[in-house]
């Protein structure tokens, strides 16, 4: 049974780590769902004894290991409050960009951010013009102030 | 006192002989730059049109500088050390960057920070290989333990290159006149009393632990020769004022440097003794250079000249610090020369050679500073008098001929100073002696030669430019250079790799760690480590559909279909609820199915609020083709680590679990399910948590649904 569970959750991770691979933010998101699956697997398959359900256990009963599935429980839920949080991103941001493949999204974003360098070099020229203005005038001031000493 | 106990580290302090000189010279030449510093700042802030509030950004680092370097001077565990070194070090940055509106300024202030940091790491990994071998911080208990190895080796060569950097020695020198960039009060600060002579104190406290290593000494020696040469050449062409000076200061504690690095006991004390007698010097002459351009607006010595008739208590006050540097007689600084000639004839005729030509340089460069600024043609308008900022100068130029006339004092510090870096009583006995004794004869040989030198500009000029531009060329400051544009090239890189790209840092993360994995299992032994388990009873519904969850995954991997994909995932979801409720978990069972539905629900719901067209990616051209075998090999090697990991642990159960104290305590929880007991009571914090996750989510959720209302 050990290396039956162990083969299931090698799969579920590697193809979600594939889909992680993948451009497309939907498949993306499903890549990090069976990844929590895989993990909740594993939880549950660290039981140190499978029997029955830990409900009124009496003293003769052979009960499953209650801890796993304590954490298993929690890890279940975070997973659900994670893909719901992901797929509302992912439906904001096709909505915005009107993509959902990365590629695609990578170049709106260095398109954004080369725009917003050249204002941000714009501004510091302008501001940077301003003071060597200022310069000038404080050297005159001072040139003038020298002359009247003498 | 106990500091950090469980790291072993204390925070010991002793005034002792050398903690007493350093303390002393922090605190009274300190007193004295932060008199001369008042009015200097509000000149200064005047000239660069700043606010008189701007003061506030320097007075409080200066302070923490000084308290640094009293800590520094009494610390007695290398951690502490360490500390103390850095905090100096921090202060510098603020202090040479003050000017911030000057880049040259702020690219100073960085190289001083690099360059004086990062060689202070080496300080901490010498003290922890120490501490590794010897099992203590405390640097008194060290030098007892060490003996002569390799480790000791190593750490003294780490502890003494975060000391010379500090000093300024070659070739981390260059960071130095650099420095020059700070308000005169911190070079002057920085020059005597502060940061540069850390170094030659962390050298002259740990001293006995670089003796045990004939190498450390023998590169002490050298580096010490090195700098004197090397400052004392670029010292006697420089232009600017506190450039002259600033090599100086390269080139002096050179001298320093070299006496450590002798080892004798009178080189010991000699050495204590140079430090005193040249700080007073240094920070006069600082403050000279510092009155001086203040009060002509000027900092180059071609543009100055004939000072000495306009500011005469300025110029005799100078000339003594300057006589005191180069050791003429009447003045402390005599004798810092009487006690370096002697050890360097004790030691040897090469060091005997040095001493000389060193004494020779630092009269040539000094006497030419002094000399071109208060004598000669009147050059330079004096639009600016002020008492306080001459008063520190002749202050101290007092010092010095009484420490030329009645040296007592001054050598009792010295020895004891000597005594705590030797390990042994040391005897400093500075003294005239009118007779001829070799000391006498290199003094002579030296005042002498350094006469020619001063005779002979044109010498000395192709002399200094040709070492100049040979430094600019080949020189340290190149390396750092060089070697921090790679570093942004590589930051640039790295970011260009790691951030611009999320599936090629996805790929960084799962391919590394994967066959990290591997290699670890490829590294422990593995006999029995693996189980197949046995399958038994409910075991056999489980394993089919086990086997379906992975047929199915792998669907999912190939699909093209969005709509197939979120299908299949709410199968991989059911069927793992269905395992969870054969093994016994009916609680996680309903729980998986709750969330499976929902997802499924919230999948579809989206799927339709997407686009439809379907990206058609992995057809088409051979690069999408390419990739998306990087991405089958990356995602391979991930779910290979994965099966590695998991099945080992799962063959090797833990031999005991609080598993059964849940189970007994469970009725006194007032629970019948043990499951719903733990969550709700034995775990009740985490859920808490995991409820806080669960809200947050939703609030996300929420703001991202309603178009973004908040963006």
């Amino acid at each position: 049974m050990i290396i039956a569970f162990a083969l299931a959750t090698a799969v579920l991770f590697g193809s979600g780590a594939y889909l992680l691979l993948k451009r497309d933010l939907v498949r993306m998101v499903a890549g990090i769902m069976l990844i929590s699956q895989a993990a909740v697997l594993t939880i549950i398959a660290s039981s140190l004894n499978r029997g029955q359900a830990v409900i009124h256990v009496g003293p003769d009963d052979d009960p499953s290991d209650p801890l796993p599935q304590a954490l298993a429980l929690t890890a279940l839920v975070i997973g659900l409050a994670t893909v719901a949080l992901l797929l509302a991103m992912v439906h904001r941001v096709v909505v915005v960009f009107r993509t959902s493949e990365q590629d695609a999204l990578a170049a709106t974003e260095a398109e954004v951010e080369a725009r917003l360098e050249r204002k941000r070099q714009a501004d510091r020229e302008e501001v940077e013009g301003v003071e060597g203005a200022k310069e000038d005038d404080a050297e005159a001031i001072e040139h003038e102030e020298l002359g009247r000493v003498r | 006192m106990p500091w950090a106990p469980s790291l072993d580290l204390h925070l010991s302090f002793r005034l002792d002989g050398l903690g007493a000189i350093y303390g002393l010279l922090a605190t009274g030449i300190g007193a004295l730059v932060f008199a001369y510093g008042t009015r200097y700042m509000t000149l200064h802030l005047e000239h660069e049109r700043r606010g008189a509030v701007e003061r506030w950004r320097f007075w409080p680092w200066m302070l923490l500088f000084a308290m640094a370097m009293v800590g520094l001077a009494t610390a007695q565990d290398l951690v502490l050390v360490f500390v103390f070194f850095d905090l100096t070090a921090v202060c510098s940055y603020y202090l040479i960057g003050f000017d911030r509106s000057d880049s040259k300024a702020r690219t100073s202030a960085v190289m001083a920070l690099l360059v004086t940091v990062v060689s202070a790491v080496a300080m901490l990994i010498g003290a922890v290989l120490l501490y590794a071998a010897y099992g203590t911080f405390a640097i008194p208990e060290l030098i007892e333990r060490v003996g002569p190895s390799e480790t000791t080796t190593v750490a003294a060569a780490l502890i003494a290159v975060a000391a010379l950097a500090k000093s300024a020695q070659v070739p981390l020198h260059f960071w130095l006149p650099r420095a020059m960039a700070a308000p005169t009060p911190v070079s002057a600060y920085l020059h005597s009393a502060a940061m540069v002579a850390a170094g030659v104190l962390v050298i002259g406290r740990v001293h006995r632990l670089l003796e045990r290593s004939e190498l450390v000494m023998t590169g002490l020696l050298v580096i010490g020769a090195l700098s004197i040469v090397v400052g004392g050449v670029l010292a006697l062409r420089r232009d600017r004022l506190k450039q002259v000076l600033a090599y100086s200061t390269i080139s002096q504690y050179g001298y320093m440097v070299l006496l450590y690095g002798m080892g004798s006991s009178t080189s010991n004390g000699a050495a204590a003794f140079y430090v005193m007698a040249h700080a007073v010097a240094k920070s006069a002459l600082f403050m000279t250079a510092g009155a001086v351009t203040m009060a002509t607006g000027e900092d180059r010595l071609s543009k100055l000249g004939g000072l000495g008739r306009r500011m005469p208590v300025l110029a005799v006050a100078s000339a003594v610090a300057a006589a005191s540097l180069a050791a003429l007689p009447l003045t402390i600084g005599f004798f810092k020369d009487e006690l370096f000639f002697a050890a360097a004839w004790e030691e040897g005729s090469v060091t005997t050679v040095l001493a000389v030509v060193a004494a020779a340089l630092t009269l040539a460069y000094i006497g030419r500073f002094w000399v071109t600024l208060f004598l000669g043609a009147e050059k330079g308008q004096v639009t600016e008098r002020s008492v306080v900022m001459v008063a520190p100068v002749a202050f101290l130029a007092a010092v010095t001929v009484v420490g030329g006339l009645v040296t007592e004092p001054f050598a009792r510090l010295a020895a004891s100073g000597g005594e705590v870096t030797a390990g042994r009583p040391v005897e400093v006995d500075p003294g005239y002696h009118l007779e001829l004794s070799p000391e006498n004869l290199m003094a002579i040989a030296a005042w002498t030669l350094g006469g020619l030198l001063l005779a002979a500009p044109r010498l000395t000029t192709v002399l200094s430019r040709t070492l100049a531009r040979a430094g600019d060329l080949f020189g340290p400051r190149r390396g750092y250079e060089a070697m921090l544009h790679g570093l942004d090239r590589a930051s640039a890189g790295v970011h260009g790799l790691e951030v611009r790209d999320l599936r090629s840092s996805i790929a960084a993360v799962l391919v590394p760690a994967g066959l990290l994995v591997g290699l670890a299992f490829a590294a422990t032994p593995t006999d029995g480590a693996f189980a197949l388990g046995h399958v038994s009873g409910a075991d056999w519904v489980i394993l089919p559909l086990l086997g379906l969850i992975t047929v199915v995954t792998l669907v999912i991997a190939r699909s093209r279909s969005r709509l197939a994909i979120a299908l299949a995932l709410s199968v991989v979801g059911f069927a793992l609820a269905a395992v969870y409720a054969l093994i016994g978990a009916p609680d996680v069972a309903l729980v998986a199915v709750m969330v499976e539905t929902m997802l499924a629900l919230v999948f579809v719901a989206a799927l339709a609020r997407l686009p439809q067209e379907e990206p058609d990616e992995d057809r088409g051209s051979v690069v999408r083709r390419k990739r998306r075998r990087r991405d089958v090999v990356a995602g391979s090697i991930a779910g290979l680590a994965a099966f590695v990991t998991v099945w080992g642990f799962l063959s090797k159960p833990a031999a005991e679990s609080v598993s059964d104290d849940h189970i007994r305590l469970a009725p006194e929880a007032h629970g019948g399910d043990v499951v719903t007991a733990i969550v709700a009571d034995f775990r009740g914090l985490d859920t808490l948590v995991e409820i806080t996750v669960l809200l947050v989510a939703v609030i996300g959720v929420a703001t991202l649904m309603r178009r973004g209302k908040t963006w």
